[in-house]
């Protein structure tokens, strides 16, 4: 009784490629600002259209308009005194820190996300020298989720893929990440971080509501 | 309805204002080109087995090598690469040959500082003023290069004497460190300024020798099982530990029904725990009871009379030293023969508080039950005349002829050992010249200017000042030292110490001045074995547990690699890591000391070694049995209460020839008191290990830094328990929160020491780190730190 006009995983490349540029590009939001990444985001970025839909996008769209060398080097300090050090971190990257009583690192959340790695074939790789659940490992495994289901053809492979980002999402990230957010916010006047910060935190949560919705339409189908 | 339609209904209707499609079109573009943010999810490449929580624990059994006396046994559990919880030795206590190894709240803590965000992770080189705490990551390739070639450059330019490896104390109790790796570098290339001494015992390792001819004054635990009355004497086991086995030993003689005094300014842990009788008494002015109980003793004839004609220098005017007036006798200074003064209970009295009539009891009760054991506790000699409360208390028991006896106690420094392993990574200095650890500023700034006089050793001169500091796992830099403010002006100034290395776990205080700073290992990521120390019959073993985080290194191997630079890492290393280095003790522990000990796979296994003696080992027993065969190592071959030796260093006053009470500057006799009222002590917090720790959350929930006030002072100030208050000097001022208890003698103020140092933007402490408020002014004899001799006013903030 199949009627198609196009196969409906043709129909959603669109949407898990957005998305996997999306994560992507939140990634290089909290790259070590380099030359070479901030150039990434410049050319990463429909300004006009982000800054219409959040106000991070429009901090940032500031941001990259006014980039010197002299500010870039300043983004350089501030990203070492936020998420390197030494010493104490103004909004240390690793989910354990906000979920653990005692804010600690490698904490029972880092074991979680390492199970998730492992089930799809990945590890860190620096697993065991340094936690697996720093933001920029969850992100990238979050756009290489979207890219796998990019390449599903299989309806129950889609959903299945799909739900273990609504997991991953509803277990991990969006529990930590506000956390995170707001210590970015609070701890930091670059325009930079504090646009990131915003955009990650909303498109998150954005992006899990969207994922349910489609979940609800991909199993009535 | 078409999927397609449905879907689009979807994502259109169902988001309001923020749709997915604008959402999508703000990022039109493919974002990774070029190879922009490594991908560190990897292929796991054939690893089937997933990572799940049912895996089993491996166990470890690790120790810490810091410097706690004590040395405990750290089980940690391994799981999947991360310790995922540690816990303690779980041997029985009942036989007290094999006493349980536990940690304390401190080692509950040890996985919280493994895995502590704040971890120093990375090399980093300074890009800031130095001390502004500005840093910028860096590789080790360059931090390598950097240290080796300044090392070199300071070298050639200024002489090996410019370049110190400063007093540090983290990682000190083990076989290697980074403070033993850096000296063996500098030895390589040239050599380096010695420090000698500690500020632990300072003032006591310098006086205690022209007593006894050694600090080896202390007998083996056992032996207080037969003691029946004990003064611990400015001594806080329970808080600062000492050595792990300890307290089970007092516990079992209080079984045996021995007698406990604790004196001290301050109602401590111990003295709730084993104290028959707490007696308070004011800071700097311990031989002044001292000397009273002496006048009650020897007034009241209980004095051992045959003892101290027969083993002692200097009692009466019968036993001095050829060429010196009988009235400079002991007997004839407690008399007041000679100034009048007779050292009366009632005089003590006005000077200690303590009053005169419980100095009686205390030296009647002292001197009639025998064996007795007076244990002095350091604190009470990092003060001013700090050389006198050590000899002074060394002079209680000899009157009482309580040395060389089971169950007695020489007291003085009372170091104890008779269980050692072998330490197969050394280095010869071809330096000779040392200072005193405590006055390596005194070094930084007028080095060339130092004699003899300052304890200037190996050289009438040094050639330079120091220029160079290598500051490994330590936090004598800033933090530990006195005199917080003088010490970070002197380092600020880039042109005096030209090149700061440090290592450590954590931004401490001191770190904020490195030049170069290295992220080092915890006793997790590393191998070693653990020693307590000098105290204690056990050694513990300190297996590595997991790979070391992030960019952390052991210093060891870290200083081979600036040796290669060098050219001598062959020498450096011998071919060695630090694993064959464990190996090596062990296996030539076993041969050479001790055939009882373990193999390596044993010890490891086991954890712990316990030495075993059929006897207690009594400090001086064969002096005492055979003086002719076995003479103390003094001048004149016995037990010195009058030193022919300080007396010839003719500053009498200072440096009296036999232990005397000395009013201390900033003591409560001191004219000063009039602007700054109150005594400030500190002493060893249970929450930390000197100042390691500090940072640590969960030990600060345990014991808050806080200062302690007597209740009544506190009344009188309207000041009320939690208040914040500020304290201060003319050295400097700092904010701490008060706890108002009886607990701490009247006129005293008490800060635990070791808070990190931590100042706001006027470079005010807020933290209560007690070095802000201490001097530099060092001890006339030992030149030792007197940390615990201070005046202070205390204001409500």
């Amino acid at each position: 009784m199949t009627k198609t006009t196009e196969p409906l995983h043709i129909q959603l490349q669109s949407f898990f490629l957005a998305r996997k540029n999306f994560y992507q590009l939140l990634n290089l939001l909290f790259l070590p600002p380099t030359n070479k990444v901030l150039a990434g985001i410049r050319s990463s970025i429909n300004f006009h259209e982000l800054e219409e839909v959040h106000e991070g996008g429009e901090i940032l769209q500031h941001f990259i308009g006014h980039l010197s060398n002299e500010q870039i080097n300043m983004e350089k300090e501030e990203y070492q005194r936020l998420f390197i050090g030494p010493g104490p971190l103004a909004a240390p990257p690793w989910e354990s820190y906000y979920r653990s009583k005692d804010q600690l690192l490698f904490e029972e959340w880092m074991y979680q996300v390492r199970e998730q790695y492992h089930r799809y074939g990945l590890k860190y790789v620096k697993e065991n020298n340094e936690p697996d659940d720093h933001l920029l490992l969850e992100l990238e495994f979050m756009s290489f989720l979207a890219n796998l289901n990019m390449q599903e053809s299989n309806h129950e492979r889609i959903l299945e893929l799909i739900s273990s980002q609504i997991s991953f999402l509803e277990k991990h990230l969006t529990i930590w990440i506000p956390f995170f957010c707001e210590r970015v916010i609070e701890n930091t006047e670059s325009q930079l971080y504090l646009g990131a910060a915003m955009l990650l935190e909303d498109f998150l949560s954005f992006d899990l509501t969207t994922l349910i919705e489609l979940r609800e339409v991909l199993t009535d189908v | 309805m078409s999927e397609k339609n449905h879907l689009m209904t979807l994502l259109t209707n169902k988001m309001q204002r923020r749709t997915f499609l604008k959402w999508s079109g703000a990022i039109g573009i493919p974002v990774i080109a070029g190879g922009i943010g490594t991908k560190m999810l990897v292929d796991r490449k054939g690893e089937q087995k997933v990572v799940n929580a049912k895996e089993k624990e491996k166990i470890f059994s690790t120790c810490s090598i810091n410097n706690c006396g004590g040395r405990c046994v750290i089980k940690a559990h391994v799981k999947d690469g991360v310790v995922v919880r540690v816990s303690t030795d779980s041997q029985e206590s009942g036989d007290l040959s094999t006493p349980p190894l536990r940690a304390c709240v401190r080692g509950r803590n040890y996985r919280s500082m493994l895995y502590h965000p704040d971890r120093l992770k990375y090399p980093m080189k300074r890009i800031g003023k130095r001390g502004e705490g500005k840093f910028k990551r860096i590789s080790w390739e360059e931090a390598i290069e950097t240290i080796a070639s300044e090392v070199k450059r300071i070298g050639d330019q200024y002489g090996p004497e410019s370049r110190y490896v400063n007093y540090a104390s983290g990682q000190s109790w083990g076989l290697h460190g980074g403070k033993n790796a850096a000296r063996k570098l500098l030895s390589l290339t040239g050599g380096f300024l010695n420090y000698r001494n500690d500020y632990s015992s300072g003032a006591g390792n310098v006086a205690t020798p022209y007593t006894y001819g050694t600090n080896n004054s202390g007998s083996s635990f056992d032996s207080l099982l037969h003691s029946k009355y004990f003064i611990l004497w400015g001594q806080n086991p329970s808080e600062m530990i000492f050595s792990t086995p300890y307290r089970e030993y007092l516990m079992q003689a209080k079984k045996n029904g021995a007698k406990i005094i604790v004196i001290d300014p301050r109602y401590t842990d111990t003295a709730v725990a084993f104290a028959d009788e707490w007696i308070p008494i004011l800071p700097t002015t311990d031989n002044a009871m001292m000397d009273a109980m002496g006048y009650v003793i020897i007034t009241e004839n209980l004095h051992d009379q045959a003892f101290l004609d027969k083993y002692c220098i200097g009692f009466d005017g019968d036993h001095m030293p050829d060429g010196i007036p009988k009235q400079e006798s002991l007997k004839s200074y407690l008399l007041g023969e000679k100034d009048g003064v007779a050292k009366t209970p009632e005089w003590a009295e006005e000077i200690c508080r303590v009053p005169a009539d419980k100095i009686r009891e205390i030296a009647r009760e002292y001197a009639k039950t025998k064996p007795a054991a007076l244990i002095q506790g350091w604190a009470a000699q990092r003060q001013a005349y700090g050389e006198q409360f050590m000899r002074g208390g060394a002079q209680l028991a000899c009157l009482t002829g309580n040395v060389g006896k089971l169950g007695g106690w020489a007291a003085g420094t009372g170091y104890w050992s008779r269980s050692d392993i072998v330490y197969p990574f050394s280095y010869k200095n071809p330096v000779k010249a040392s200072i005193p650890c405590f006055l390596w500023t005194k070094a930084v700034e007028y080095g060339v200017e130092m004699t003899p006089a300052d304890g200037l050793e190996g050289t009438e001169k040094l050639t330079t000042n120091i220029k160079c500091i290598f500051n490994m796992a330590g936090n004598m830099l800033i933090n530990q030292h006195s005199d917080i403010n003088k010490t970070v002006k002197l380092l600020e100034d880039e042109s005096k110490v030209e090149f700061i290395v440090v290592s450590d776990l954590f931004m401490t205080p001191s770190a904020k001045f490195a030049d170069i700073l290295l992220p080092g290992t915890t006793f997790f990521e590393r191998y070693d074995i653990g020693v307590p120390w000098c105290f204690g019959d056990y050694v513990v073993f300190g297996d590595k547990t997991i790979d070391p985080l992030y960019e952390c290194r052991d210093e060891y191997d870290v200083f081979a690699e600036v040796a290669e630079k060098l050219g001598v890492k062959d020498k450096f290393t011998e071919g060695k890591t630090i694993l064959d280095l464990v190996k090596e003790s062990v296996e030539r522990t076993k041969k050479e000391l001790d055939p009882n000990f373990p193999t390596f796979d044993e010890f490891r296994k086991k954890g712990v070694y316990h030495f075993k003696y059929d006897t207690p080992l009594i400090g001086f027993k064969d002096q005492i049995d055979d003086l002719e065969n076995h003479p103390f190592e003094t001048p004149s071959g016995k037990i010195e209460l009058f030193s022919k030796a300080l007396w010839e260093m003719n500053k009498h006053d200072e440096i009296p020839a036999i232990a005397k009470y000395i009013p201390a500057w900033e003591g409560p006799e001191d004219p000063l008191k009039e602007t700054f009222p109150f005594q400030l002590i500190s002493w060893h917090y249970k929450r930390r290990c000197h100042s390691t720790y500090d940072n640590q959350p969960w030990l600060e929930e345990a014991a808050k830094q806080e200062m302690w006030v007597n209740t009544k002072d506190a009344e009188k100030r309207g000041i009320n328990n939690g208040d914040r208050v500020q304290v201060q000097n003319e050295r400097g001022s700092l904010f701490i929160d008060v706890k108002v208890t009886p607990r701490i003698a009247p006129g005293v103020v008490g800060i635990p020491q070791g808070a990190w140092y931590s100042p706001d933007k006027e470079g005010v402490d807020q933290r209560g780190s007690v070095n802000v408020l201490t001097s530099q002014r060092p001890t006339p004899l030992a030149k030792a730190n007197p940390q615990l001799t201070n005046l202070v006013e205390v204001k409500k903030a």
